[in-house]
């Protein structure tokens, strides 16, 4: 079955800038399809994206597209999120884009639970500009700012993210298209923040030194060290220890999100719908 | 939901103008439909060719893991798709050993 993508697409951009076999592409096949499987229309999706390779990700696709300045993509997004609360806001962001310069925006982003859908690529180095550490790169690979071997500890971001207030948590790979779709569509259908963490391939500047030049020797690395969520917890604590489980890891329906908080507390307030909030509102949970 | 209809009896083609040679689906085809050869124009001197189009078994994996939207599968409903092979498991091995280029006759 043959899917016409170029609909989705800016074909006066093709072919894409990335390199041969980035995951990227792989990637955003799979959000086209999701958002397709989802019946969203074009007029309704926003992609927002920030700086790196990820960055371009708004270049190439038909929707309403902002490609902001580096790591503000949630900055951007709540923004219109706020002002158009029943259109659908896709942010993409590299792994240096959401947890380094972004960090900030990321955690804020989780913790209101807002209706945002944010897709970090995770590549697991800073590849636009050519193998700085960045903050999920493992221990122990060269990178062009440690050249000694990095010694900086990992950044879990899923674990961040879980940790921060977000609904829904999910970490996929692009070595299997069908079932990123499938976790794509569902964080996609839940309302709140939905936070993907999707390991994708550098083998340009990542694996060129780190013995992976090809793009499927990158793959079969990320291949070795993800293992489902189900699997992962059979594992004991000193097998874990350098797996990351991947599947759907947090998926909470209860959480209020933010802007239909916003427009039925605060706007109802100031319409006088309802008296002023107080602290024993959130005791009931609002 | 958009459907690019295939061209007639051809199970898999590929838009030569967008593949730059990643060699992916090569290394995901299950049947060694897909193998890669010389080309002195492309940026990494070679291009992908479908060398055993009867082999195909319509699993639609190069197509899904393309990261460049070049390379397409047909619908069941377009083309009859045979079964997986031994000597078609055979073949994608050997591609697989010479480096995904195509193997010499």
């Amino acid at each position: 079955m043959a899917f016409n993508y170029d609909q989705y697409l800016r074909l006066e951009k093709m072919p894409t800038l990335w390199c041969w076999g980035c995951g990227d592409g792989v990637i955003l096949k799979a959000v086209i399809r999701a958002i397709e499987a989802c019946g969203w229309k074009q007029d309704d999706v926003c992609v927002v994206s920030g700086i790196g390779c990820s960055g371009r990700f708004s270049s190439y696709v038909d929707f309403n597209t902002v490609h902001t300045t580096h790591g503000r993509t949630i900055a951007f997004a709540t923004g219109i999120q706020l002002m158009h609360p029943d259109k659908h806001i896709i942010c993409v962001a590299g792994d240096g884009d959401a947890m380094a310069i972004g960090g900030n925006h990321t955690i804020h982003g989780c913790r209101r639970n807002i209706n945002i859908k944010f897709i970090m690529i995770n590549n697991f180095i800073y590849g636009l500009t050519n193998s700085q550490t960045s903050p999920t790169t493992p221990q122990g690979m060269w990178t062009v700012t440690q050249k000694s071997g990095n010694i900086d500890p990992t950044f879990d971001a899923c674990n961040v993210a879980i940790a921060s207030g977000a609904s829904f948590v999910a970490r996929e790979t692009m070595l299997d298209p069908k079932k990123l779709e499938k976790v794509l569509i569902k964080g996609f259908q839940h309302r709140g923040f939905a936070f993907f963490d999707i390991l994708s391939n550098c083998h340009i500047n990542l694996g060129r030194k780190n013995k992976m030049a090809s793009a499927m020797e990158n793959l079969e690395w990320i291949d070795s060290i993800t293992i489902p969520l189900k699997k992962y917890e059979a594992l004991s604590p000193e097998e874990q220890l350098n797996k990351m489980p991947t599947g759907v890891l947090k998926h909470d329906d209860t959480a209020r999100e933010y802007s239909d908080m916003y427009y039925q507390e605060v706007i109802g307030y100031h319409q006088g719908k309802r008296k002023v909030i107080t602290q024993d509102d959130f005791t009931k949970k609002i | 939901m958009s459907i690019m209809k295939a061209p007639e009896n051809t199970p898999v083609w590929v838009d030569e103008s967008r593949c730059k040679a990643c060699d992916i689906c090569v290394s995901v085809c299950p049947a060694g439909v897909l193998a890669m050869r010389l080309e002195a124009t492309s940026t990494l001197g070679a291009m992908i060719e479908i060398i055993a189009p009867e082999s195909c078994i319509g699993c639609n994996d190069c197509e899904l893991n393309c990261p460049d939207f070049a390379i397409f599968v047909s619908d069941k409903s377009e083309f009859k798709f045979s079964k997986l092979s031994d000597q078609a498991k055979e073949r994608q091995v050997a591609i697989k050993e010479n480096k995904y280029m195509k193997l010499s006759a």
